[in-house]
């Protein structure tokens, strides 16, 4: 009854979903959860193409191991932002500009 | 393998509004079990308020209705305080050493079948994250007041 | 009991060597009180050299994969992984005597180093999709804490977010175009993802699809070599990460990203075709794609360094540039490319690797990367002008220095593909990089500056230099051995 496609329209909006609110959120924080979003995108295809078209396993190992690799990229990341922040007193990444040119 | 995406959608049109198996009723019509849930919950709300407000006695309005404990400590200031920061180093840290531990499950389903091979592999693995553990705890990362704050206090 | 594994150990010396280093590094730097810079030092050293020993002797086995078709040991896997462990080996030696590194602990720096090369040597050897995805991860999250390295500095810390987030969307839309490609193939791995497109049932199925995943994929691939449109971080973060950092991000993950881009596009997307060279499917046409991104990235580095004011930021742009001729090698599809890529890289470590050190030397005696600050150094400092001058005549491309055969393979590797006007493109876009490169030796050496207290190099720094400066002018007297090296590792395990 829910058939591949389903699973394909979710992924694709949270994908979108994701690549907007990096596009336009200026908190790093919240950036970061839109790249959370955009990774739980691809581990819903992940699953769904496992389940639906190629018959093993793969594709849910690739999600754990992506699990695990987006945990360790947000805690480097909320690592990198709190320093940003004792320095800055801020998270808005407008703020960010001292590089330029 | 060509995936069938428009074909797809006409399927999941055709199974919302006719029953895909003969005997089968619609998905429409199974969805009328969760309507009546939903009117179940609605009604049962609306009884209980109309009732209540029937039985209680009116006109006893009192500030300490509005507290947050009504026989409790005081609330001070507001929730949205700022949070020490040790508080999300160790979220951090926790969360690492927490997801690792999926990576143990495959392998304690499979360990029987490995034997030695496995258990020699999982040492392997659970020695680096030890070293992981050795290097946040002498960083002093896992007291609640790191041992250079402590210092840096006791200097000023 | 599983056998395989433990039969392909002995191939992965260079790596399990690396990873032993790392957590000793780890260890080292918690217990050693006192001794602990030398010691760390010391063992990353010898980690690093012990690696590169080990490679050597696995060079001539018998192409193939190990551990379930993870990770690939062929000619050009052990080409990168001697190539990337020389590149660490050569920043290590240099990070000691840098003045920006000198005020924190360096043990984390070789520690997170290690975990970097460990991480390039996977990535230029993975042959599957999961495996290139998480040692892109592990090269990039090991990037992003060197950048920030400097954590009470501002422009570190910026640095660092920034890469960060760069990269944290980019490897985000990679996974997704990698999903989509395990989607239409059913598989992860490079060698069957080839037969799955090569054995379509109509010519062209899925091409949108695989069009979409394509371009997704290589967003990701295209933020590590910094090719344009993909390239916003390179400049503020070559300009914010310590000036050791720098010098590693422009040669090291740059090789690698160059390694995989290879791989991915060489087993996976294209067949071999007639003679030495290769055709991509009728689904997915990836040539005229990357040609694009390799005219733009060449063209942008080279107008945008023209007016850049700070050395950093000028070798960063410069350091774009450079990836679209390196690209170009890669485009063509052919044997020849894929060996002038390596020419390339081979003659941008030393000349690139140089230039950064005696930006470091520089900064050390003067506190500045500003180039109006280089006015007249000439006359404070012969050695650094005329050894700075000589790698950027190689970074031009001028006879007889390294980077002219690098230039010279790219271009003629084009022009026996019949894509002369390619060539010409190049060219043209290497006569733009004439005038900014000449123009920082015009003023180290032609312009007067106020100040003319001479400058002593270290000697430890200037026998770095001499390292790199014997390569950049004598390659061309070893150029059988480049050529007989370079030559044999073209080859890519493609599947039994």
């Amino acid at each position: 009854m829910i058939g591949l496609t389903h699973y394909l329209v979710i992924s694709a909006a949270l994908f979108s979903l994701g690549i907007m609110c990096v596009l336009t959120r200026k908190n790093a924080v919240s950036v970061l959860m839109g790249i959370e979003l955009i990774l739980n995108s691809a581990n819903l295809n992940l699953v769904a193409f496992s389940r639906f078209t190629s018959g093993n396993l793969d594709g849910q190992v690739f999600a754990v191991f992506t699990i695990i690799v987006a945990a360790a990229e947000v805690a480097v990341a909320l690592a990198i932002v709190l320093s940003m922040y004792r320095m800055l007193r801020s998270v808005n990444l407008d703020r960010a500009d001292t590089l330029k040119g | 393998m060509r995936l069938h995406l428009r074909q797809d959608w006409a399927s999941v049109v055709s199974a919302v509004l006719s029953p895909r198996l003969p005997g089968e009723k619609p998905m429409l019509a199974q969805f009328s079990n969760v309507l009546i849930f939903m009117l179940m919950g609605l009604l049962f709300l609306v009884f209980a308020l109309v009732l209540w407000r029937l039985l209680r006695p009116a006109g006893t309005y009192s500030d300490v209705k509005y507290e947050t404990y009504e026989c409790g400590e005081e609330a001070q200031g507001s929730a949205w305080i700022q949070f020490n920061i040790r508080f999300y180093v160790v979220a951090l840290i926790f969360i690492i050493f927490d997801v690792e531990i999926i990576f143990l499950l495959p392998w304690a389903v499979v360990f029987k079948n490995l034997g030695l091979f496995a258990f020699v592999e999982g040492l392997i693995f659970i020695a680096i994250l030890v070293v992981g553990l050795a290097y946040v705890w002498r960083k002093g990362d896992l007291a609640w007041v790191k041992p250079e704050d402590y210092r840096a206090a006791g200097e000023k | 009991m599983d056998p395989k594994i433990i039969a392909d150990l002995h191939k992965f010396y260079p790596e399990i060597v690396i990873t032993g280093t790392f957590l000793l590094v780890i260890v080292a730097d918690l217990v050693f009180g006192r001794l602990r810079r030398a010691v760390t030092f010391a063992l990353t050293v010898l980690g690093l050299a012990a690696a590169f020993a080990l490679t050597l002797p696995l060079f001539g086995a018998a192409p193939g994969t190990m551990f379930s078709d993870m990770v690939a040991l062929d000619p050009m896997a052990l080409f990168f992984k001697a190539f990337l462990i020389l590149a660490s080996l050569l920043v290590v030696l240099a990070a000691p005597g840098s003045r920006e590194l000198s005020g924190s602990g360096l043990g984390e720096f070789y520690a997170l180093l290690l975990g970097v090369t460990l991480g390039m040597i996977l990535l230029a050897s993975s042959t599957d999709l999961l495996m290139l995805f998480l040692s892109l991860e592990m090269v990039s999250v090991g990037s992003y804490i060197m950048v920030g390295y400097l954590r009470n500095d501002r422009q570190s810390n910026e640095a660092s977010l920034k890469y960060l987030l760069f990269g944290a969307v980019s490897t985000g839309v990679m996974l997704y175009g990698i999903t989509l490609l395990f989607g239409v193939t059913g598989s992860t791995k490079l060698i069957v993802i080839r037969h799955a497109l090569a054995g379509a049932a109509t010519p062209g199925e899925n091409s949108l699809i695989l069009l979409v995943s394509t371009l997704f994929i290589l967003a990701g691939l295209g933020f590590k070599i910094a090719a344009v449109p993909f390239h916003f971080w390179c400049p503020d973060v070559y300009t914010g990460a310590p000036t050791p950092v720098t010098a590693f991000l422009s040669v090291a993950p740059k090789a690698a990203g160059f390694a995989i881009l290879v791989r991915f596009f060489f087993t996976g997307l294209s067949q071999a075709g007639q003679g030495l060279t290769w055709i991509t499917f009728a689904s997915i046409n990836w040539m005229p794609i990357v040609m694009v991104l390799s005219i733009v990235t060449m063209t942008f580095g080279n107008i945008a360094a023209l007016r850049q004011e700070n050395m950093k930021r000028l070798l960063a742009y410069s350091s774009i540039a450079h990836a679209g001729y390196i690209l170009m090698g890669a485009v063509v599809l052919t044997s020849d490319g894929l060996q002038a890529v390596l020419v390339y890289l081979i003659t941008y470590l030393f000349m690139n690797l140089g230039a950064f050190m005696i930006v470091i030397e520089i900064y050390n005696r003067t506190g500045s990367f500003e180039l109006k600050d280089y006015r007249g150094f000439y006359r404070r400092s012969p050695f650094l002008s005329v050894s700075m001058s000589v790698f950027l005549l190689s970074l031009m491309g001028i006879p007889p220095l390294a980077g002219f055969f690098g230039k010279l393979y790219v271009f003629a590797a084009a022009v026996n593909r019949d894509l002369a006007w390619f060539a010409v493109i190049g060219a043209l876009n290497s006569v733009v990089a004439v005038y900014y490169y000449a123009r920082v030796m015009k003023t180290m050496v032609i312009d007067g500056g106020d100040e003319t207290s001479p400058v002593h190099a270290s000697w430890d720094s200037t026998a770095l230099i001499w390292v790199m400066l014997i390569p950049t002018v004598g390659l061309m007297l070893f150029w059988d051995q480049v050529q007989k090296i370079t030559s044999g590792s073209v080859g890519l395990f493609l599947g039994n």
